[in-house]
């Protein structure tokens, strides 16, 4: 078992050694919808997860506000004792975030692309070697939003019903879409769930985008043990009622503060 | 809408080159100032700015201004340079390594242009040493870095502190979405600065003040 050494004067020691006796509920990014529902199970032990969309974190202010409210409204329910967050920092769009009554507990994580590959710190290390790399996921793939056919189809109908009656600007604005990717040559696969319909879509984009395709190994420890504990210090980050998250620009991503 | 520099205005915000081009070229006809233009781009991609903030309008949206911007700018380039008005300082910009996000360094860039700064921009995924040996080439006044991950802060972070690590007769400014004051404070940069309008303040400031 992977147990911090470290002392926690926090009293939740017993809440990291067996979060089995804890009812806690879990606050997620849609983006992980599959992963999820795949380590579940059937009789998962939190009690409810509320999914909040993955487009919000284009918008970092919006992601903390939607965070927010929804941390809130469990917190009125008298019987959760802590909340579980699947999600990283997210640009900054976590930062700030804080819990009135229950405990959150967040993984050490820049983003989903971390949580997926099983560390920051794997995750950094990708970036250096592959740092072309755009990242799909089965949740990236159904939100339409990974660079490839949905994502233009998706865009093309949203500025048409904006500016319908302006086609030219219309077709300027897929054009700078498509231009906002021209640095990228390469569409990355991380999967935890077997989904060869997403891996089969993420190769059409990159065919149809002219990049190459690489299948990375996901590693579902960090995600599992999100959902299940232990919840070390080393991969953890324990936010207490009153204290709010924030970023830590070394290696351990997150602090609270 | 009589007035080209209102109409400039417009066009930036909605992303409209053509009319941005024209207003352009009328205002600098009737006796415009390249400053006068340089305000209203500089109005109009504000506008552009909080609404993007505001989750108003999105990318696409941000870059068909900057687009029209450039159109405008371009058209602005010679008048400039006619004027007698040479670039006194220099300024080389690019994303750290890793990074391939390049959206606000280079409005950060045209607006630089823009103030008369020369600008070299060096693009996306630079490692540190690039940076620095182009620093050292163009005999930069400044040194701008962008990061808009929180995976290539330590990037940003090993860059300055490989070109602190000898005197340097550059500053080095530093942004992009999750850099901070205190960030910039902890790694060594000379100054940071949260959008483009302000980095021009910032770049003024610093190149006067050494
Ligand atoms: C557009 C965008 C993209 C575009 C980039 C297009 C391009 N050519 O730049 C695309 C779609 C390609 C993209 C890719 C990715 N992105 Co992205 N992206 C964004 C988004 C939505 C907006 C960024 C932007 O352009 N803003 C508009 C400009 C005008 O603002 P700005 O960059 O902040 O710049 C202003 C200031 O910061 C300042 N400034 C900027 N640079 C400098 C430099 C100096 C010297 C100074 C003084 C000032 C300064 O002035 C600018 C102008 O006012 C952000 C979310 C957000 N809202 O920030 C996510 C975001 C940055 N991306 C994110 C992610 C996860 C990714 C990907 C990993 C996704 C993937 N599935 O692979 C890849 C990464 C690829 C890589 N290796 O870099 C995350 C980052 C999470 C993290 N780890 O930190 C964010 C925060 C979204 C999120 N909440 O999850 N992305």
């Amino acid at each position: 078992m992977n147990q911090s050494s470290k002392k926690q004067s926090n009293g939740f020691n017993e809440m990291k050694a067996a979060p089995e006796t804890l009812k806690y509920s879990v606050i997620a990014c849609d983006v992980f919808k599959e992963e999820l529902e795949s380590l579940g199970g059937e009789k998962p032990p939190w009690s409810g997860i509320q999914y909040l969309e993955m487009g919000l974190h284009d918008q970092p202010d919006l992601l903390r506000k939607s965070i927010s409210i929804a941390l809130r409204k469990l917190e009125m329910n008298a019987s959760i004792e802590a909340i579980v967050f699947v999600y990283g920092l997210c640009g900054t769009g976590l930062v700030g975030i804080s819990p009135s009554r229950c405990p959150i507990i967040i993984p050490r994580a820049h983003d989903c692309v971390s949580i997926l590959l099983g560390s920051p710190k794997r995750h950094s290390e990708i970036l250096q070697k592959y740092p072309e790399a755009y990242f799909y996921s089965p949740g990236w793939v159904r939100g339409k939003r990974a660079p490839g056919p949905d994502r233009e189809k998706h865009l093309r109908a949203f500025y048409t019903q904006r500016y319908g009656d302006d086609q030219e600007l219309v077709d300027e604005l897929l054009e700078a879409d498509k231009e906002s990717f021209a640095h990228h040559n390469c569409a990355a696969y991380v999967d935890l769930t077997q989904n060869e319909k997403a891996e089969d879509y993420c190769k059409s984009c990159a065919h149809s985008l002219g990049w190459k395709f690489r299948k990375l190994e996901g590693d579902p420890r960090l995600l599992h043990d999100l959902l299940y504990g232990p919840w070390d210090d080393k991969r953890f980050l324990i936010v207490q009622p009153g204290r709010s998250i924030a970023l830590s620009t070394d290696s351990k991503v997150l602090r609270e503060q | 809408m009589n007035d080209p520099l209102q109409q400039l205005i417009e066009a930036i915000k909605v992303g409209n080159r053509k009319i941005a081009a024209t207003a352009t070229q009328t205002a600098l006809d009737s006796g415009s100032s390249g400053k006068e233009v340089l305000g209203a781009l500089s109005e109009g991609m504000d506008d552009v700015g909080k609404r993007f903030k505001a989750n108003e309008i999105f990318v696409p949206e941000v870059l068909v201004a900057a687009r029209a911007m450039k159109k405008s700018m371009e058209l602005l380039e010679p008048i400039l340079v006619k004027s007698g008005i040479k670039p006194e300082h220099t300024l080389v910009i690019g994303t750290v390594k890793g990074d391939l996000h390049d959206i606000g360094k280079n409005l950060v860039a045209m607006m630089m242009k823009g103030a008369n700064f020369n600008v070299i921009d060096l693009g996306t995924n630079l490692p540190a040493q690039t940076i620095l040996d182009a620093a050292i080439e163009h005999k930069a006044d400044l040194v701008g870095l962008s990061a808009l991950l929180t995976t290539t802060m330590p990037a940003m972070r090993e860059t300055v502190a490989l070109m602190n690590k000898e005197p340097h007769p550059f500053k080095i400014i530093v942004g992009g979405a999750p850099i901070t004051q205190d960030f910039a404070d902890d790694i060594g940069a000379d100054g940071f600065a949260i959008d483009a309008a302000s980095t021009v303040e910032l770049a003024r400031t610093l190149v006067t003040s050494s």
